[in-house]
């Protein structure tokens, strides 16, 4: 799983639901939660949460152009790549983060991705689940 | 309410500690004491029956006190209202079940009740074996309708299913989920197997080395902090298996098989027999009617 450590800096909700943005670096990640500040008491500006998402949750883009419907949007540059039959591994640096994002091969030969290449990484907003305080290993 | 407030000094496999707990239960609540070997919980538990003596505290419960050095009192095992499971069972070998159940009757008592039990419990068929005729399940139902005999204020549940089968395992949480909601009994559970205490218990003390290092509703106490993770479900890992550039993981969720795909290096911390919590948003299941 993909583990990110930033701050909340946004909630807005209604009576069940929450979009929460939270700044990792200089980069603002959303996740919508089915919680409310009033019964998640850990949903307050200025905590720190732990962004959390699975590899397989993270799209990638090159030359990208248009508007897209997810919320979140992250520039990255490639650093590695481990090939498998089916499914591959594209490890994307993103600030002093690194992604890791797994696709198809067949998406990986179709964006013709190289070590080094500029891309975008994509993540939903709903696959993001927010952590209280630093992911402790 | 129950108040106990235990202090003893243990010797432990790595050193000696002291237990030092203070916790109070509602009535009618199923509260659990959760912790690896060797932290004190069953000792929580036997001093609370009355069967070991703290060296300071005090217990009392639903208004009467049971043990409390300075007014120097100290209810004997027989005096408390206690009835209490043990994972070994500890069924009388050479009495019939019946025998067993009737041996725990107070002696003024109504002998219904020992016959009520036994239907009540589906274990009527039984009640002239002997205890090394029956299964572990079956021996653990016997000795849990002989803890209700005596009617006790509190019931003890020491590890009490971890010798069972899953199977068996679920069907007894089952019937102690039920007896609880016809009894209202207090239930204090001793158990190190988290899926037992999110099922059964509203309320878990985490132990750690005589002292409670957490405590709270089991869904939260368990979330590692990923509360906003609605899909929340416990299981047994029973086998790793290499995909490609993943691994999938095959874990027993009750009595449900799923399989999950993780990254290497997730895959290589685990091995078969591990308890995972496993963890998703409410937007992702897909929902279809049965």
């Amino acid at each position: 799983m993909n583990k990110l450590f930033g701050r909340i800096c946004e909630i807005d909700s209604n009576s069940h639901l929450s979009l929460v943005n939270v700044l990792s670096g200089n980069q603002v990640f959303t996740a919508t939660l089915l919680e409310i500040p009033e019964s998640a008491p850990y949903l307050k500006i200025n905590n720190d949460v732990t962004l959390l998402f699975k590899e397989t949750e993270v799209s990638i883009a090159k030359d990208f152009r248009g508007t897209i419907s997810l919320s979140n949007r992250f520039p990255a540059i490639v650093n590695g790549m481990e090939r498998g039959k089916i499914l591959s591994c594209v490890y994307l640096q993103h600030q002093n983060n690194e992604i890791v994002s797994v696709i198809t091969t067949a998406s990986l030969d179709r964006l013709a991705v190289r070590n080094g290449d500029a891309v975008e990484g994509f993540i939903k907003a709903n696959e993001i689940i927010l952590m209280e305080g630093r992911w402790a290993e | 309410m129950i108040q106990a407030q235990v202090k003893k000094s243990l010797k432990g496999q790595q050193g000696d500690f002291v237990l030092d707990i203070s916790i109070n239960i509602q009535q009618g609540e199923m509260v659990a004491i959760f912790g690896p070997s060797g932290t004190g919980k069953t000792t929580f538990l036997r001093c609370l029956a009355g069967l070991e003596q703290p060296e300071n505290g005090m217990i009392s419960v639903f208004g009467k006190v049971w043990f409390d050095p300075i007014k120097k009192t100290n209810l004997k095992p027989q005096e408390r209202k206690v009835g209490y499971v043990f994972q070994d069972y500890a069924l009388f070998p050479n009495m019939t079940v019946k025998r067993n159940l009737e041996f725990a009757l107070p002696a003024n008592n109504n002998r219904n009740r020992v016959n009520e039990l036994m239907e009540l419990m589906d274990i009527v068929d039984l009640e002239n074996r002997k205890p090394d005729t029956l299964s572990g399940g079956q021996k653990q139902k016997v000795a849990l309708a002989r803890a209700l005999v005596a009617q006790p204020q509190i019931l003890l549940l020491d590890e009490p299913f971890s010798a069972l089968d899953n199977e068996t395992r679920c069907n007894l949480q089952d019937e102690i989920i039920r007896l609880q909601k016809i009894f209202g009994i207090t239930c204090v559970l001793v158990s190190h197997d988290v899926s037992e205490v999110y099922k059964l218990a509203q309320k878990v003390f985490v132990l750690d080395n005589g002292k409670i290092k957490e405590s709270g509703e089991p869904a939260k106490v368990f979330s590692h902090g990923m509360t906003s993770g609605k899909f929340r479900f416990t299981g047994e890992l029973l086998e790793i298996e290499n995909l490609d550039v993943l691994f999938s993981l095959t874990v027993l969720v009750g009595n449900q098989i799923a399989k999950v795909a993780v990254m290497p290096s997730e895959a290589k911390s685990l091995k078969a027999g591990d308890r995972l919590l496993l963890v998703s948003k409410a937007f992702n299941p897909m929902v279809v009617k049965l």
